[in-house]
């Protein structure tokens, strides 16, 4: 498939985007059969609200992009086939959209022994393997068809690190984390991050997915005497954690992850978790155009319920995926090459992404400071809690 | 010294909620000789009930607990008639069976009603608390307590001194006598199931409140964490349970306390694994009760197996390995390629509880051991795939059965029960032993598979390794079974005693068999390391052991065949099934049941 003058058609923006929609349907009229991606994600099991999270943000993403008129005149579809986020599942999906020819590039899976264990499929069959929610360092690793947007650890934690110890003020922090590769990962890059700005790291606990009760593991906490609480933590673990610290008496500052980043941490924490902070890359009245998009957007599509972190990534997957196959057509090679092509695809975690052609990964995620105040997030006034 | 007052008290109250769970799972087991895996699933649908209940229909909280215990009592009245009566007199095995498959399509239909977000559940109580210690307890905590304590008293007082109690332990220990006697069996097992369900009901709506979240993932954790309590307290004894809670929890807390959080389930399954081998009745089993099982083999009721005539196993031997030469795409082959691979391990598995009568519940574990030992011998010592593979099956039969062997004098369900426990310390070393492991970071890079130099990364290669060795541990496990070994193993299985009289040393042959199983298991895994090429402690998981327990029972318990036709089934339907999307584990569990109902032997019947 033959690209009409790419530089002139990726500009990024939305708005550009709708141009050279507009501009290719009329080259492309005869192909009426949409693109079609493959998503490989947990539907069921105990990983399903993910996967549920990830479907609400691409429909949103593909309504957008549908009526702009499709990509390069044809329809954007995907198919989304259940993983459970299990290995044995993710390595079947991939040789499936591996052998059929209609699938131009594959997104996901979700947690990183599915996602790497299907890597190889993808790498050998020549798919591209997007996965957008896979911050395990050593994803990329797996060739030069694993591409990810995740946002990296190496990114993220040490703005984070800069929130709860410079601007908040906090020297001798306790660091809870999931014990996950993820959870592992953001945990180091805190602690160096945290050292760097002259921060005493007192306690570290890693706790299991299936957590519920931490008490025990709080009065550990307590007796390290630290002046504030890292979580490194989903918002339903987050909540549980917040909620129980409170109720054992805990009053230091509690300084969260993105990824407690949603509506549910609100609701599951109810007043525990009023002046929590929370490093995120976008917030409600963040005025970028891109994100007053997707707020409103969502809000419309599912009555007036607020996006969260894993909404926006799959939002902002979906919009890069439109911006590849816009490039690279629906040939899976030019489609990893489009990869290193695509310049400043508007995004609500980056702003504007752009490719690390080495990592393969973006950086330079946005950074937004905010604070729950009377249950709602908010942008940190810089008022001590 | 304070903090120790603390951890204490924190112990009690997450004991407290893990006792509402095992009281039920205690009654049934009482009663029926079942450990209940539906048990949780009833818990969660109490606690999506009482949401319901409370943020839809507003209802006080006495209202609450009361529709909650009446829905709660209804499902479990229709597990009881439908889901369990009609498998009365068939195996011992297969409630089991029914009970997991329950508990599928129960948390399958709480998914899809009330999708898998977590939700939030709030307290109706005031929310005041009290300072103990340098802690806090508030309503909440008395009223589980209550709930605990009261329901376990209740249930001791009803046993001991009314009519319908005298009834239900009379069926406890001898079910025929109760009959003859002229108890109402079905009706005493409704009462019981009706009891338990309800219980289970209101705990998950408890729980849901204590901690103002309920979401689908609740079920199986409550289970586990249920089963081990109950064991701990001895099966089948309602106070038992109560203190064995306390006891999970207090254990717990104080291994957070002293060695961290990533330790916490390590003790409660430890301390499962050292109760079993010390009491393997429990901590209150007394001297004068009868025991827990029967003392003969009627766990697994023999049955005649299909017999399939040799021309035919050769035939289908054929068409299998000139598949890849077949247009058919890749797809097919991946799964076949899953389903031998899960072919060894329910070989393996059907060895141990079939042949000799160990039903593992931990058989991942094996498969873990192969994998890691084969990962990291190509890794960081150079050593050849095909070699490191075969080192991964020799770690896993040797750790495997080292591991094992506490469990050697366990029977029926308690050696299910102990195997998922080290399945799960198996699991929990690996994520703590980071200098060898790498912990959660997992191991990644493994070298693809690879033969004498050649690599094997076609679909079509992997194909024909993974058949060909499943083939010859077929092979194998045929001869074995056909050897004097076979004959021993299965007289073992039958009647332990007989076959002790006779002199065979029991230890001695389950070594045997845990050895021949581990290696298949382990060359399984080590297979798998090589063609996911990334691996984490979550790779191979508790739903992997149930995953093989159900190929097995499904194909026939020790058969051969069977194992390898009920593994291309269970890869196959869910495959199968995958135009339904969210609604094939549904699908899949309602076929499971079916077949545990229709065919509790198994598709080709036990050898």
């Amino acid at each position: 498939m033959s690209n009409i003058d790419r530089r002139t058609l990726v500009k990024g923006s939305l708005a550009a985007m709708m141009a050279g929609a507009a501009f290719s349907r009329a080259a492309f009229a005869q192909s009426s059969e949409p693109i079609l991606l493959g998503v490989s994600g947990p539907l069921t099991g105990p990983n399903a609200q993910y996967g549920t999270q990830w479907k609400q943000g691409f429909d949103l993403a593909l309504d957008e992009i549908q009526a702009a008129g499709g990509v390069n005149g044809r329809k954007l579809a995907y198919s989304f086939e259940d993983s459970q986020s299990d290995p044995r599942q993710s390595v079947a999906i991939a040789q499936k959209f591996v052998s059929d020819p209609r699938i131009v590039m594959e997104l996901g899976d979700f947690s990183s022994p599915a996602s790497m264990a299907a890597s190889p499929i993808y790498q050998r069959g020549g798919l591209v393997q997007f996965g957008f929610t896979n911050s395990h360092p050593d994803f990329t690793k797996g060739g030069d068809f694993m591409w990810s947007t995740s946002v990296s650890q190496a990114d993220e934690q040490p703005l984070l690190a800069a929130y709860a110890v410079k601007r908040l003020g906090l020297k001798k922090l306790a660091v809870l984390h999931l014990n996950t590769d993820w959870g592992r990962t953001s945990r180091d890059y805190f602690v160096k991050a945290a050292k760097e700005h002259g921060a005493e790291i007192a306690v570290t606990e890693g706790y299991i997915a299936e957590e519920r009760d931490f008490r025990s593991t709080l009065v550990r906490v307590r007796d390290a005497n630290p002046d504030g609480l890292i979580l490194i933590s989903y918002y339903s673990d987050g909540a549980l954690i917040a909620r129980q610290a409170r109720q054992v008496g805990l009053k230091q500052v509690i300084c969260a992850a993105s990824s407690v980043y949603s509506p549910k941490f609100l609701e599951l924490g109810g007043e525990a978790v009023e002046d929590v902070h929370v490093g995120t890359r976008y917030f409600p009245e963040d005025p970028r155009p891109e994100v007053q998009t997707f707020i409103a957007g969502f809000k419309k599509k599912y009555n007036g319920v607020e996006p969260d972190a894993f909404n926006a990534y799959a939002y902002d997957a979906m919009n890069m995926a439109a911006a590849v196959v816009k490039i690279g057509g629906a040939d899976r090679r030019a489609i990893r090459d489009a990869f290193t092509k695509v310049k400043d695809v508007s995004s609500v975690i980056f702003g504007k992404a752009t490719f690390d052609v080495e990592s393969r990964r973006v950086k330079g995620a946005m950074n937004a400071e905010l604070v729950v105040r009377k249950g709602q997030f908010a942008l940190w006034d810089g008022k001590p809690t | 010294m304070s903090s120790w007052l603390d951890y204490t008290i924190n112990g009690l109250i997450v004991g407290n909620v893990y006792a509402l769970v095992a009281v039920g799972l205690a009654l049934i087991f009482g009663v029926s000789r079942l450990i209940n895996f539906a048990q949780g699933s009833i818990y969660l649908v109490g606690a999506y009930i009482g949401w319901v209940a409370v943020v839809q229909l507003h209802t006080p909280l006495p209202l609450t607990i009361i529709v909650v215990a009446v829905a709660a009592a209804l499902v479990g009245l229709i597990i009881e008639r439908f889901g369990l009566r009609p498998l009365q007199n068939s195996v011992r095995i297969a409630p089991l069976l029914a009970t997991i498959g329950i508990s599928f399509v129960l948390d399958q239909l709480v998914m899809l009603t009330f999708s898998p977000n977590p939700r939030a559940l709030p307290s109706q109580l005031p929310d005041v608390r009290f300072q103990i210690g340098g802690g806090t307890i508030g309503p909440l905590d008395l009223l589980i307590a209550g709930v605990g304590i009261t329901s376990a008293l209740l249930l001791f007082v009803f046993l001991r001194y009314s009519k319908l109690g005298w009834a239900i332990r009379a069926t406890a220990q001898d079910r025929d006598a109760a009959m003859q006697m002229g108890v109402d069996v079905n009706r005493v097992n409704q009462a019981v199931f009706g009891i338990a369900a309800a219980l289970g009901g209101v705990s998950g709506l408890l729980v849901g409140m204590y901690y103002n979240q309920i979401d689908t993932a609740m079920s199986l954790q409550a289970t586990l964490k249920g089963v081990v309590a109950e064991v701990v307290g001895g099966a089948g004894n309602v106070p038992g349970a109560v203190i064995g809670s306390l006891l999970l929890g207090l254990v717990e807390s104080y291994g957070v306390a002293v060695f961290g959080t990533s330790y916490r389930n390590l003790f409660a399954f430890l301390l499962l694994v050292v109760v079993l081998v010390l009491r393997p009745n429990g901590l209150f089993a007394s001297a004068r009760q009868a025991p827990p099982e029967p003392l003969t083999g009627t766990f697994i009721a023999p049955s005649r197996p299909v017999r399939i005539p040799r021309w035919a196993l050769l035939v289908a031997t054929g068409i299998f390995a000139i598949l890849p030469l077949l247009p058919v795409s890749f797809y097919v082959l991946q799964t076949l390629i899953n389903a031998w691979l899960l072919g060894m391990l329910a070989l393996s598995l059907t060895l141990v509880a079939g042949t000799i009568g160990q039903v593992s519940l931990g058989h991942a574990a094996l498969l873990a051991i192969g994998a890691y030992t084969s990962a990291l011998l190509s890794l960081t010592f150079a050593v050849p795939v095909g070699l490191a593979i075969i080192g991964g099956g020799l770690m896993s039969a040797a750790l495997g059965t080292a591991l094992i062997s506490p469990s050697f004098r366990l029977r029926g369900h308690y050696v299910s029960i102990a195997t998922l426990a080290i399945g799960e310390i198996v699991s929990l070393v690996i994520l703590n032993w980071e200098s060898v492991t790498r912990g959660p970071i997992g191991i990644s890079g493994i070298p693809p598979l690879s033969l004498a130099g050649y690599e094997l990364v076609s679909p079509i290669s992997i194909y024909c390794f993974s058949f060909i060795v499943m083939v010859v541990l077929a092979l194998l496990q045929g001869r074995l079974l056909g050897s004097h070994l076979g004959r021993s193993f299965r007289a073992i299985r039958d009647d332990d005693i007989a076959a002790r009289a006779y002199g065979l040393s029991l230890n001695r042959y389950k070594s045997l068999a845990f050895i021949f199983g581990g290696f298949a298991a382990g060359v399984s895994g080590g297979i798998a390391a090589h063609l996911y090429s990334y691996i984490n402690h979550e790779t191979f998981n508790t739903q992997q052991s149930i995953l093989a327990l159900t190929v097995v029972i499904l194909g026939g318990l020790g058969n051969v065949v069977g194992a390898i036709v009920g593994a291309v089934a269970l890869v196959g339907l869910p495959e199968v099934f995958r135009i339904a999307a969210e609604y094939r584990i549904l699908i899949y569990g309602i076929v499971l049941l079916l077949l545990v109902r229709f065919r509790p032997q198994g598709l080709l019947g036990t050898m």
